[in-house]
C-alpha cells in the first residue's frame, strides 16, 4: 500500500471517530515544528541565563540554537519560500509575532555578541522575550484543541524555556571546558524550575481530566495510559526528570564535573523535548457532535 | 449582507449528496472534504435510530482561523464568506488547529483518486488545488457571485439546506432560524457561525 493511500485511509478513519487526534503538528514533517519549538525555547532561556551569569559561550550557543530552530520551523512549512508573508498579521497571530521575535533575535544576538552594542542588546532581549512566550500562546489560540487551549499553556512554555536555559548554560560550559563559579546556584535553579514545570503540568493535566471536555480528557488519557504513554513516562519522566535529578543529587554531594554537567544538560533537554512532543501529539480535536444535533 | 446556511436535520436522510456534489463542483483531491456528513447510531432495538450531521466550514463572524493565520491567507470577504488565498498560504496549519469544527484540510501533495494517474477532469481541476497549502469550503463563492446557490444546496434531494442573507430579517434563512429554533455548533466558543441547524 502506498504511503499516500495509507494516509488517506488514516484520515478517513480519523474523520469517522468522535475524538479525532490532530496529526498535522507532530507527525511526518510536523516533527520539525516540535523540534523547532523546543530548540527556540531552549535558545531563549539560554540567552537569558547567559546574560544573567555573563557567559558569552552561553550567548553564542543560544544564537546557534535559535538559528537552528528557525531552520526547523521553515522545514515544517508547506511553502517555506513564502515565509516572509508571516509578518503580515502581527496584530492577531502569535505565529506572526513569533516570526518577528525570532527575526529580531537573529539580528540582535550576533550584533550584541560582536559589537556589544545597545541596539543589539535590546533587539535580542525583545526577541528572547517573544521567543519564550509565543509558542504557548500559539497553542492557547488553538480553539480546536481543548487540551492546549488553556491559559496555563503559555506559563508552562515559559517555565520550559527557563529550565531549558539552565540545560543550555550547562552544555555551553561543558563545550568550552569550564566549570561554573557557583555550581550550587545553577543546580538550585534547575531544581526550582523543574519543580515549577512539574507543578504547572500536574495542574494542566488535572484540569484536562476534570474539566468536563471529552477531547481534553482523551488527550490526558493518551498521555497517561494510551498511545503516548511510552514517550511520556520514558522520555519526559524517566529521562527528563529522574535521570537529571540523580545527577543533580550527585553534583550536590560531590564535585560538579564536566561529565555530570553534560549529563544533566542533555537529559533535562531531552526530557523537555519529549514533554513538548507528547503534549503536542496528544492534541485531540473538539468533537463536532452536540447533544441537540 | 452576511451569507449563511440553514440545515434542517429533520429533512437530512444522510444520502451524502452534498458531499458528492461538492466533490464534483470543486474536484477536490483525496483527503480534502469541503462538505461531509457525520453519521451516528443512537439507542437500541427497537428504538435505535440513525442521526446525520452534515458539516462544512461555518464561516464564523469571529473566525478563529482568520485570527490565527500569520499571513492573511485566511480572510473574510465583505459578504461574510471566509476564504483562503492559496498564493499567500505558507502551510503552517495554525488555522486547522484554531478551527473548532475541524473543517480545514492540508493538501500535502498532488494526488489522484486513481492508481493509473490523474484523469482529465482531475487535471483540469488541479490548478485550483495547489499542494502544500490549506483548503476549505468557500460557500461556492463563484456560484454565489453568479446568483446560484452553493452546489450542496442546489443538489440536496430533500431540500434540507437553505442559503441566504442572515442580515436580512425577511430572508428564508432568518425566518427558519427564528421559527424553528435554529442553533449553531459550539456557541459557547463565541465564534458566531453562519451555518445554523434546525433540530431533528
Amino acid at each position: 500500500m502506498s504511503a499516500s493511500r495509507a494516509k488517506y485511509d488514516q484520515l478517513i478513519q480519523d474523520l469517522r471517530s468522535e475524538l479525532r487526534p490532530q496529526r498535522e503538528w507532530g507527525e511526518g514533517r510536523g516533527v520539525f515544528l516540535v523540534i523547532g519549538h523546543f530548540v527556540v525555547g531552549v535558545a531563549a532561556g539560554t540567552w537569558l541565563f547567559g546574560l544573567l551569569f555573563g557567559l558569552r559561550e552561553a550567548l553564542a550557543l543560544a544564537f546557534v540554537l535559535a538559528a537552528a530552530g528557525g531552520a526547523f520551523h521553515l522545514a515544517f512549512l508547506g511553502r517555506p519560500l513564502r515565509a516572509l508573508n508571516m509578518v503580515r498579521r502581527v496584530k492577531t497571530s502569535w505565529i506572526s509575532r513569533g516570526f518577528l521575535g525570532l527575526a529580531a533575535f537573529l539580528v540582535g544576538a550576533p550584533l550584541y555578541l560582536i559589537t556589544e552594542s545597545r541596539a543589539g542588546y535590546v533587539l535580542a532581549l525583545l526577541g528572547m522575550l517573544v521567543m519564550m512566550g509565543y509558542m504557548g500562546f500559539v497553542y492557547t489560540a488553538s480553539k480546536g484543541i481543548p487540551f492546549w487551549s488553556t491559559p496555563l499553556h503559555p506559563v508552562l512554555y515559559i517555565a520550559y524555556a527557563l529550565r531549558g536555559g539552565i540545560a543550555g548554560v550547562l552544555l555551553s560550559l561543558v563545550i568550552t571546558n569550564r566549570l561554573p563559579e557557583d555550581p550550587r546556584l545553577l543546580l538550585g535553579l534547575w531544581i526550582l524550575l523543574t519543580a515549577a514545570v512539574a507543578v504547572l503540568f500536574v495542574i494542566e493535566l488535572y484540569g484536562a481530566l476534570t474539566g468536563g471536555n471529552p477531547a481534553a480528557r482523551s488527550s490526558a488519557h493518551a498521555l497517561l495510559g494510551g498511545r503516548l504513554a511510552l514517550s511520556f513516562y520514558g522520555g519526559t519522566l524517566a529521562l527528563g526528570l529522574v535521570v537529571p535529578a540523580l545527577f543533580v543529587w550527585a553534583g550536590y554531594a560531590g564535585q560538579l564535573s564536566a561529565g555530570v554537567m553534560a549529563a544533566i544538560g542533555v537529559a533535562s533537554a531531552l526530557g523537555d523535548f519529549f514533554m513538548k512532543y507528547s503534549t503536542i501529539r496528544a492534541g485531540v480535536h473538539l468533537p463536532v457532535w452536540l447533544s441537540r444535533a | 449582507m452576511r451569507w449563511g446556511m440553514v440545515i434542517d436535520l429533520k429533512r437530512c436522510i444522510g444520502c451524502y449528496g452534498c458531499q458528492l456534489s461538492c466533490k464534483a463542483e470543486h474536484g477536490t483531491p483525496p483527503g480534502v472534504f469541503y462538505a461531509r456528513v457525520l453519521k451516528r447510531e443512537e439507542g437500541a432495538y427497537p428504538t435505535a435510530q440513525q442521526l446525520f450531521l452534515p458539516v462544512l466550514c461555518n464561516h464564523c463572524e469571529d473566525a478563529p482561523c482568520v485570527e490565527a493565520c500569520p499571513t492573511g491567507a485566511s480572510f473574510k470577504w465583505e459578504d461574510g464568506i471566509v476564504d483562503i488565498d492559496h498564493d499567500l498560504c505558507v502551510g503552517c496549519r495554525a488555522c486547522m488547529m484554531a478551527c473548532p469544527y475541524s473543517n480545514r484540510y492540508f493538501n500535502d501533495a498532488p494526488q489522484s483518486y486513481f492508481e493509473q494517474g490523474a484523469t482529465e477532469y482531475e487535471k483540469a481541476r488541479s490548478a485550483r488545488h495547489p499542494a502544500n497549502v490549506v483548503m476549505k469550503c468557500n460557500f461556492c463563492r463563484d456560484r454565489v457571485r453568479d446568483g446560484k446557490p452553493p452546489a450542496c444546496v442546489a443538489n440536496c434531494p430533500t431540500v434540507a439546506r437553505t442559503f441566504g442573507d442572515l442580515d436580512d430579517p425577511q430572508s428564508e434563512v432568518s425566518r427558519l432560524i427564528k421559527t424553528r429554533g435554529g442553533f449553531t455548533l459550539h456557541p459557547e466558543l463565541g465564534t458566531k457561525p453562519s451555518v445554523y441547524y434546525l433540530p431533528p
